[in-house]
């Protein structure tokens, strides 16, 4: 017993030993990208792996910077706070000091924590929960919006616009929709539009039919979701197929193509508070073009802010003449860029100093169309 | 040999049939329009696998079989050795091996000073500290609880909670999270260790699912699916191995004029765990030989007979199922702790059938072999790159085989038992 | 009105719990064991019918029926090969042996069909087109969806079959007498290796029949959803009284009914946990369920 106990104690030494990674390669700037690649809303991750991969592509064909090429590493968080967790150490041990990421509220929070300590540069294309840079970290920002700024812009279209007197408001009990949810209701509440029905619905759950029958008994005449698309998706469809006749409205996490196949003619109608579309700036036109070349979508929210990150940090570089983390984060507040996304400046806190966003018309075939 | 060939051909037809309209079509999405993308090779390949297994299965069962005897005579073997050990006069518990053992694994982390190589051990050691629990209940006592992770979540949580609104430290916190996962063990015992084997394993199995959807709804408390962040990492002796300390705490680098190094925070977690394994193993090491761990080896094989013995059956039983439980919630206080954030996913049933994975694979009731397969579970689920997406699969693989080939693990635990002509030696078989 | 909408729910979820929960009572009763992978039998149907859907849709087929009956059909052909080949592989070598050890091995086939399915067609919900879209209208604030009136006579359909087949023939009768006494069955010439599978094969059918309808009315398909409802199922065998047939009818439609209850006054969060609650409060109080008859443990 003995020795075999010792042999396989050696065995796995050495099996540990055969996998230590082989070689640091210095001569390229990582960035890692960090979004779900699989999951539920992977459409969200390839817009962030789309827009953000272009941008290395072009930047290296200039030459990259510094006189050295970037380096995007994509990695998957399947949007769970778990899996972020995991990544971002995993981040960390690789050595890579930049990251653009993550994408849901719900998992840049945690991950957050550790590139902080870590010190590792975060721009998230993504995460609109305030709570992110309410924490004072250094070297977090972001090239979006905040869930304040979208609540708004959703509260305010629904009390000058469509003037409802009874709303319900679902929510899938995340950082980022409940975030949102209640950002809404705040606002409603506070123009005595009355708010009957303020729940949370299980991320991933099918069978909404207790739900709607609720909100049909409730005499609801307007339904604000915040969440993402796969839930809001059936929700739609099933209220349609009974007869529930409300108008729906969601947030940037539910417009994707995909709701327009889970919900079919039901995402006629849909509102959608998007950022501004970027693809039809007439200073984007070029690279709206490499995007086509390249047969990938470029109109998707989270496509040109993650171009833009990737733009920042490797300006930044490029201008300090310095990869470390602190002093480019450092010279990050005080620049401005131009990007796709517009002019870009920072706040102290590192969220943007200015975002728009805009109420869409969702139709059934997958486009939209801004409402008025 | 034609029999074999018959067989083959039916189940080359019935796997075409499987496959053809499962993995042979690919589900694709392209905006709003579904289309199927046909994938004749998927099914060419996945038949012509079934018919070469099916047509050569005797030599297969053959093989595995022989597999299998070497397997036992090395247990055997091992059997042998040991008593001949003891037979030496020298006590099962030898210090020069044991040191060994931990001389090598106190400098591993030294030696290998990577962050990645020292979190796959800290990894192994916390799925050596659940294996080594689960091992309690399904190993010794012989009850299958499948909900074995809640108690993991009941430990975790416990920290998370008392350290997000009450500022507890890890070490206040460490016991305390044991005890509540122990507690909660005996209040679901209490009424369900009553059922039947396959019974309770359901229970069990749908108070995990129960605790997980608590976790997720009761936000004010649990924070919901977000779970709870920005957990406080232990101190050692006050010290603390974060970059920037609390208010009037002390960082590590700079107590000791160090430059700040993330690595020293991975070194203490490594020991900590390490720590925790060894007390682990040592405390159930005793306990089996107690009494009580006797009682439930015995409750296991025969339950009528110690009722008639006048063994009180359930709390027997009780008592193995709350002390799993403390393990799992010790180990869930220290995951808590290692990660600083904790979330409802990392409590999913999933969790809890590759903990029984370990235990069935290691052999129950063996620590050894747990310790084995715990090592072999860990890298293969975090740390294979290319194996990453079949580590399910493979799982669910092993569970079916093993049931199939061996069902008491590649490593069954060493039986105490008696040799007729050592008389004296009888007692140790102790009901 | 409220309170009829929510009966309705509760007769369609009770029509698919139904359907899944015969496999369960049925393998049980012969076999006494709990079938965990059959939930994800129920899956792998579901996917079975989307891609038979797909695959119509391409070719340009538009009739109503013509959609549901071969997605009915081809999705039971494939799941019964599959809880033929379920059986075989991974529950008839154990036969005989403790009663944990099947149990494992079905967790084990019950992960090995998620993760082949999800590695086949990607860990994602895939959407199913509407194939009857629209309501049959009451009042304003009562109408009933068309799938709603398509499920529970489906699954009626099914059940007058399989109620037929159980009570009138021959194979039928000789299910029920290897349930009775599986050695006396043997005696009397039945061979119980093909009743065992034949009992699989039925009850693969029925849960497939449950995932075609299920996709169709919830609107998407994925390779998680085998494993809640294959529980719930479960505990609606239990409720019924675990063995026996129309207990486990009876059980589907209790437990459809206190679910859709339960979301309505308590809150759909905690539908889960009541039908969780209601399996532990039956094993407890009433360990033979609703219509099931006692079983004395012989030692």
């Amino acid at each position: 017993m003995l020795a075999k106990f010792t042999k396989s104690i050696i065995a796995a030494a050495m099996f540990t030993f055969a996998f230590v990674p082989s070689s640091f390669s210095a001569d390229t700037i990582k960035i890692a990208i960090v979004g779900p690649i699989t999951g539920p809303v992977a459409q969200y991750g390839k817009m962030q792996m789309d827009g953000a991969s272009m941008a290395v592509d072009q930047i290296n064909s200039k030459g990259g910077v510094n006189g050295k090429k970037l380096e995007a590493v994509l990695l998957d968080d399947v949007c769970q706070p778990k899996q972020a967790v995991a990544v971002a150490n995993k981040v960390v041990s690789r050595g890579i000091s930049f990251v653009v990421g993550h994408l849901c509220s719900g998992s840049t929070q945690p991950a957050s924590d550790i590139y902080d300590e870590e010190g590792v540069l975060m721009i998230t294309p993504a995460s609109t929960s305030p709570e992110i840079t309410k924490r004072g970290f250094e070297m977090l920002f972001r090239t979006i919006g905040l869930d304040s700024q979208q609540g708004d812009v959703a509260a305010k279209f629904i009390i000058d616009e469509i003037k409802p007197k009874r709303v319900a408001i679902i929510h899938d009990k995340q950082q980022y929709g409940q975030g949102l949810a209640e950002v809404v209701k705040k606002q409603l509440n506070a123009s005595n539009v009355k708010v009957v029905l303020f729940e949370g619905v299980t991320k991933g759950s099918n069978d909404f039919s207790a739900l709607i029958s609720k909100i049909k008994g409730l005499d609801v005449d307007f339904i604000y979701y915040g969440g993402y698309h796969p839930e809001l998706g059936l929700i739609l469809r099933q209220a349609r197929e009974r007869g529930l006749k409300s108008r729906f409205m969601g947030p940037e996490g539910v417009g994707n193509k995909d709701i327009s196949a889970i919900a079919g003619e039901a995402s006629e109608g849909l509102l959608v508070t998007l950022p501004a579309d970027f693809t039809t700036d007439p200073a984007n036109a070029g690279l709206v073009k490499a995007f086509d070349d390249k047969k990938l979508d470029s109109s998707g929210p989270f496509v040109m802010p993650s171009y833009a990150a990737v733009q920042i940090i490797a300006d930044t570089i490029a201008k300090s003449k310095s990869e470390d983390p602190y002093t480019v984060a450092k010279l990050m507040k005080k620049s401005t860029y131009q990007t796709p996304i517009g002019t870009v400046a920072f706040q102290k806190n590192g969220d943007l100093k200015a975002f728009k966003f805009i109420v869409y018309n969702w139709h059934a075939d997958g486009t939209k169309t801004p409402a008025k | 040999m034609k029999q074999n060939f018959q067989n083959a051909i039916i189940a080359t037809v019935l796997s075409f049939v499987l496959l053809s309209l499962t993995i042979g079509g690919l589900i694709q999405v392209e905006g709003i329009e579904t289309t199927v993308v046909a994938r004749p090779w998927y099914v060419v390949i996945g038949c012509t696998i079934v018919f070469i297994i099916q047509l050569f299965r005797d030599q297969l069962v053959f093989v595995f079989k022989g597999f299998g005897n070497v397997l036992k005579t090395l247990v055997r073997a091992e059997q042998i050795a040991e008593h001949a050990i003891q037979l030496k006069g020298s006590d099962r518990f030898n210090p020069l091996f044991y040191l060994t053992v931990l001389i090598c694994l106190s400098v591993y982390p030294f030696i290998v000073s990577d962050k990645l190589w020292i979190g796959m051990f800290i990894d192994i050691y916390i799925y050596i500290l659940l294996a080594l629990g689960l091992n309690i209940v399904v190993g010794y006592a012989g009850l299958l609880n499948l909900g074995y992770i809640a108690f993991y979540a009941v430990g975790a949580y416990t920290y998370g909670i008392l350290n997000h609104f009450y500022d507890f430290s890890f070490w206040l916190a460490l016991p305390l999270s044991g005890m509540t996962a122990a507690l909660a063990g005996i209040i679901l015992g209490f009424p369900v260790l009553r059922l039947r084997g396959d019974y309770l394993a359901i229970v069990t199995l749908g108070f995990g699912q129960v605790l997980v959807i608590l976790l997720r709804n009761l936000g004010s408390i649990t924070g919901g699916p977000d779970g709870i962040g920005s957990i406080d990492r232990p101190t050692m002796f006050g010290i603390e191995f974060s970059r920037r300390a609390k208010e009037g705490g002390v960082p590590f680098h700079e107590f000791f004029g160090l430059e700040y190094n993330s690595i020293i925070k991975d070194f203490f977690f490594y020991f900590l765990a390490l720590a925790l394994v060894i007390f682990t193993i040592y405390v159930i090491s005793r306990l089996v030989k107690m009494p009580i761990g006797r009682s439930w080896e015995a409750l296991r094989e025969d339950e009528t007979a110690c009722k008639s013995l006048g063994i009180n059956s359930t709390s027997v039983k009780l008592s193995a199922f709350a002390i799993s439980s403390f393990f799992a919630g010790l180990a869930g206080c220290f995951f808590a702790a290692k990660q600083r954030h904790i979330s409802p996913e990392s409590f999913e049933f999933i969790e809890s059938v590759i903990v029984l994975a370990i235990v069935v694979m290691g052999g129950m009731g063996s620590t050894i072999g747990i310790i084995l397969a715990a090592i072999f579970v860990a890298v293969l689920k975090d740390y294979s790159q290319d194996l990453q997406e079949y580590r399910m699969l493979i799982f669910s693989l092993i569970l079916i085989v093993m049931m199939i080939w061996r069902p008491r693990g590649l490593f069954p635990a060493t039986r105490p038992f008696i040799k007729l002509q050592n008389r004296q030696k009888s007692q140790e078989c102790g009901c | 009105m409220q309170l009829l909408e929510q009966i309705l729910n509760g007769i369609t979820l009770g029509s698919i719990y139904a359907l899944i929960a015969i496999g369960y009572t049925m393998v049980y009763g012969v076999i006494g064991m709990i079938n965990f992978a059959h939930g994800e039998v129920y899956m792998v149907g579901a996917f079975v019918g989307l891609i038979v859907m797909t695959i119509l849709s391409s070719i340009g087929a538009s009739l109503v029926p013509v959609y549901l009956i071969a997605m009915l059909l081809i999705a039971i052909l494939v799941s019964s090969v599959l809880g033929w080949s379920i059986e075989r592989v991974a529950y008839r070598p154990l036969r005989g042996k403790h009663r944990l050890i099947p149990l494992i091995s079905a967790i084990g086939m019950s992960f090995f069909l998620q993760n082949f399915m999800q590695l086949s067609q990607g860990p994602r919900p895939f959407a199913v087109k509407q194939l009857i879209p629209g309501s049959f209208t009451v009042s304003e604030s009562f109408s009933i969806s068309y799938m709603q009136i398509l499920i529970p006579v489906v699954t009626l359909v099914f059940m007058v079959l399989f109620t037929y087949f159980i009570s009138k023939t021959k194979l039928g009768v000789a299910c029920r007498a290897t349930e009775q006494d599986r050695r006396m069955a043997n005696l009397l010439g039945i061979n119980t290796d093909t009743i065992i599978s034949v009992i699989f094969v039925i009850g693969a059918s029925l849960a497939a029949v449950a995932g075609v309808l299920v996709s169709l009315y919830y609107g998407t398909v994925r390779d998680t959803m085998g494993f809640i409802i294959g529980i719930k199922a479960f505990t609606a065998a239990v409720l019924g009284g675990i063995g026996s047939i129309p207990g486990a009818m009876l059980g589907g439609f209790v437990l459809g009914f206190t679910e859709s209850f339960a979301s309505a006054y308590i809150g759909g969060d905690y539908k889960d946990i009541v039908s969780f609650v209601l399996l532990l409060l039956i094993l407890l109080v009433l360990p033979s369920g609703l219509l099931g008859k006692a079983e004395i443990e012989k030692v």
